[in-house]
């Protein structure tokens, strides 16, 4: 199999080696307009067609699971969420229920804790998939559609501000239940926002299914067909495009999801659209689960928060949620101690880079934005800052703690930074 | 483009030519739509609640809580408000509840602030601590700030 | 062990040989834990995927144990009719730690590549056979005998160690 990947382990320098044909290469990351995220894309072309293309990532190692070894399973519970700036609240399920298991009392959560967190992920998939649409039309060159989407955003943003006293970073989990409880006149004032939120997500599908300015945009762009998916192994969203219909939620399901009525969406069409369309039915399911989860709290019961001991004992453990991008998985050992052994992260994003490099082959140079975004990128940000002194060419690195001190120090005496 | 679509269009224009400007002023804005009640911010201590055990100090993921303490009636928390990310983890497991997250929402705005004085903050002092010593201690935090500034200074020359 | 080997070749529908694998775990309803020592996990992989069908790989994880490091293949068995899946972990044990060297399985999952490039830069265990066995994630010039997720290097070690780089690379240019 490493055959037919071959070209793909090349390394490109300089430009000379290139695969057969390609008289182009263009080189996107990891700075530059279109792209938010430090990856580097090396595209090369032959005409106006994509050949191959290649990917360099690494630019902003953070050593988060270093850093989780040397503090407890308590602080790394508010230290988790922070591995993904939009889906953190998964991050933060998968960890608390991989703790709770190796503490060994996953039975003792309570109905009422298991649907506050339920409630939680689901608003996180709303926003996030909107978020994720909003630019698809803006990288399609359709810009008053990112406006109405994102406005459009602000409705769950404020139920999720409202129940979690913060918008993107809810921190809601802990490990033996939640923080904070989710009362009836909340939930009250919750419901009138969410249906008019389906509303505006009905239309906004309309808009992508029959506007045709954007449909041919997207449509019969970047094709992965079910064969080549299964190859290159995506998951989340960018699998159920092309005809694999697995959502962890289903398949091992995990808090109350086998519970709730809710149906798995899939595509087979493996295009561009497909996974839009995957994405835009998806936010209307999470919606109308997120009603039903506010019908069940008025008369789930049970206490919040169970009381767990700092010390877990030995073992390890694998578990996995399907967050907004794609199957999440994270891996534990612990030691007895009160601190982790080893901890593995994988966010989904990663495993989504073949499939996308693939999508790419044979397509031409204008689909390159859609494509790239159509697996919803994410990495995240970097920890240090490099100064450099302009009239001097001085450098100087500094870690973040001293960037801060500076930058106060720099108020207090009221002088210029550098 | 047919006439029909013209009209169209030109009613649009015409419309949104009388209702004026959609965007608000931010004073408006937050007028309008205040944050919520029980938005998250920093920590707070109910003194006479508070029995000086650490378990705040331990919790906190970011270290950005620091006490010294004689013993249980005598002691003092400090607080370096830019650093601490209002997860509320110190409010959760305290055994007394003396530490609540606090839901004041201007809190927010003078978080940062870049000012030494106004970011190393005492939340606690209990006993003796009270008074003299606390200000000999915002006086030595300040001095120690002084000292980084000068050596970037040394830097630079 | 035999019970949790039964169910396991029930599930998948294939005859595990016994020399092959050092214990099967049940973890959970279908959720399994399949140990291989490093010379034959090659073998036990290439049944899994041959005959079982199994073709995702969700990640992999390599950690420390006592003297030896182990490599942990998180693959997921899916059974399409049933919308299921069973979660694998293949952990292949006894990787020598003066000398980290373990098949690779790219010839089975493509996906591999990345992950297997990612443990060889945090551990330096060195992949058989793969074809471009080279650095990922760390930086151009980290010092080639300096794996960082290693339980010798402290949290404050690996800090001092960014920040001379840092300094020296911002001296170089
Ligand atoms: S605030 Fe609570 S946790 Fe912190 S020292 Fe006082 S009693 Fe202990
Ligand atoms: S809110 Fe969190 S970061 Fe802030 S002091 Fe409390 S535990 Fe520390």
């Amino acid at each position: 199999m490493a055959e037919d990947f071959r070209s793909r382990f090349r390394v490109l320098t300089d430009g000379s080696d290139t695969p057969l044909g390609a008289d182009h290469h263009i080189f996107i990351g990891p700075q530059h307009p279109w792209a938010e995220e430090p990856a580097h894309f090396i595209i090369h072309l032959k005409g106006e067609r994509v050949v191959e293309a290649n990917i360099r990532i690494g630019f902003n190692l953070r050593g988060m699971e270093k850093a989780m070894e040397a503090r407890t399973w308590r602080q790394n519970t508010m230290l988790i969420p922070r591995a993904c700036g939009i889906c953190s609240a998964v991050h933060q399920n998968v960890y608390v229920r991989l703790v709770e298991r190796l503490a060994g009392i996953e039975d003792q959560v309570s109905e009422r804790a298991k649907l506050i967190r339920m409630f939680s992920c689901e608003a996180e998939r709303v926003h996030s998939h909107m978020l994720w649409y909003g630019i698809l039309a803006h990288d399609a060159g359709f810009d008053t559609l990112f406006h109405v989407t994102w406005r459009d955003r602000e409705i769950i943003m404020d139920i999720v501000e409202d129940i979690s006293g913060n918008r993107v970073n809810p921190a809601l989990m802990l490990i033996g239940g939640v923080k904070r409880d989710l009362p009836k006149e909340k939930a009250d004032k919750a419901r009138p926002m969410i249906n008019d939120l389906i509303k505006q997500v009905e239309y906004h599908k309309k808009v992508f299914t029959e506007e045709t300015s954007i449909v041919n945009r997207l449509e019969n762009v970047g094709v992965l067909t079910k064969e080549d998916a299964k190859k290159v192994t995506p998951n989340g969203p960018t699998a159920r495009g092309s005809g694999l219909p697995y959502d962890i939620r289903k398949t091992f399901p995990y808090e109350l999801y086998d519970d709730i009525d809710w149906n798995v969406v899939y595509y087979t069409e493996g295009d561009v659209l497909a996974t839009t369309l995957v994405r835009l039915d998806e936010t209307l399911e999470s919606l109308r689960m997120l009603n039903q989860i506010l019908d069940r709290l008025e008369t789930a019961s049970g206490e919040l928060l169970q009381r767990v001991k700092p010390r877990i004992s030995e073992g390890k453990y694998m578990t996995r949620a399907e967050a907004p991008r794609g199957e999440d998985i994270h891996y534990g050992i612990a030691n007895g101690t009160d601190k982790p052994e080893r901890y593995k992260i994988r966010a989904p994003s990663l495993g989504n880079i073949d499939a996308t490099l693939k999508r790419m082959d044979g397509e031409y140079i204008a689909d390159m934005p859609v494509i790239l975004r159509s697996y919803d990128p994410c990495f995240s940000c970097t920890n240090r800052v490099m100064i450099i002194n302009q009239s001097t060419g001085e450098k100087k690195i500094m870690g973040q703690d001293e960037f801060a001190r500076r930058a106060i120090k720099a108020k207090k005496y009221n002088r210029p930074f550098f | 483009m047919s006439k029909k679509k013209l009209l169209v269009m030109g009613r649009e224009v015409i419309k949104n030519q009388a209702k004026g400007p959609v965007t608000l002023h931010i004073s408006e804005r937050l007028e309008k739509h205040p944050p919520p009640e029980d938005i998250r911010t920093i920590p707070r201590i109910i003194e006479e609640k508070c029995i000086m055990c650490g378990t705040c100090v331990k919790v906190c993921p970011t270290h950005c809580l620091w006490m010294e303490k004689d013993d249980k009636d005598n002691g003092m928390i400090w607080l370096l408000r830019p650093q601490c990310m209002w997860c509320g983890h110190c409010q959760t497991y305290c055994p007394k509840d003396a530490i609540h997250i606090d839901r004041e929402p201007s809190l927010s705005v003078s978080l940062f602030s870049f000012n030494v004085r106004q970011d190393y903050e005492m939340i606690c002092a209990k006993g003796s601590f009270k008074g003299e010593k606390a200000e000999k201690k915002l006086a030595e935090v300040i001095e120690e700030g002084a000292k980084t500034i000068k050596e970037i200074e040394e830097f630079r020359s | 062990m035999s019970d949790a080997l039964n169910e396991l070749e029930n599930i998948l529908n294939i005859t595990i040989p016994k020399d092959l694998v050092e214990g099967v775990v049940k973890v959970e309803k279908g959720h399994f834990d399949v140990i291989s020592p490093s010379e034959k996990a090659y073998d036990l992989m290439k049944i899994l995927h041959d005959d079982a069908g199994i073709y995702h790989l969700s990640t992999i994880s390599a950690y420390e144990k006592d003297d030896s490091f182990n490599v942990c293949y998180h693959i997921q068995h899916r059974i399409e009719e049933e919308v299921k899946e069973i979660p694998i972990n293949f952990i292949v044990t006894k990787i020598d730690k003066d000398n980290p060297k373990t098949p690779s399985m790219i010839d089975f999952f493509v996906a591999a590549d990345y992950y297997e490039r990612e443990c060889y830069d945090f551990y330096g265990i060195y992949f058989n056979d793969h074809p471009f066995m080279e650095r990922l994630i760390l930086p151009e010039k980290w010092p080639d005998d300096v794996r960082p997720m290693k339980k010798e290097y402290s949290w404050e070690q690996i800090r001092e160690i960014t920040l001379n780089l840092a300094k020296q690379i911002s001296e170089d240019d």
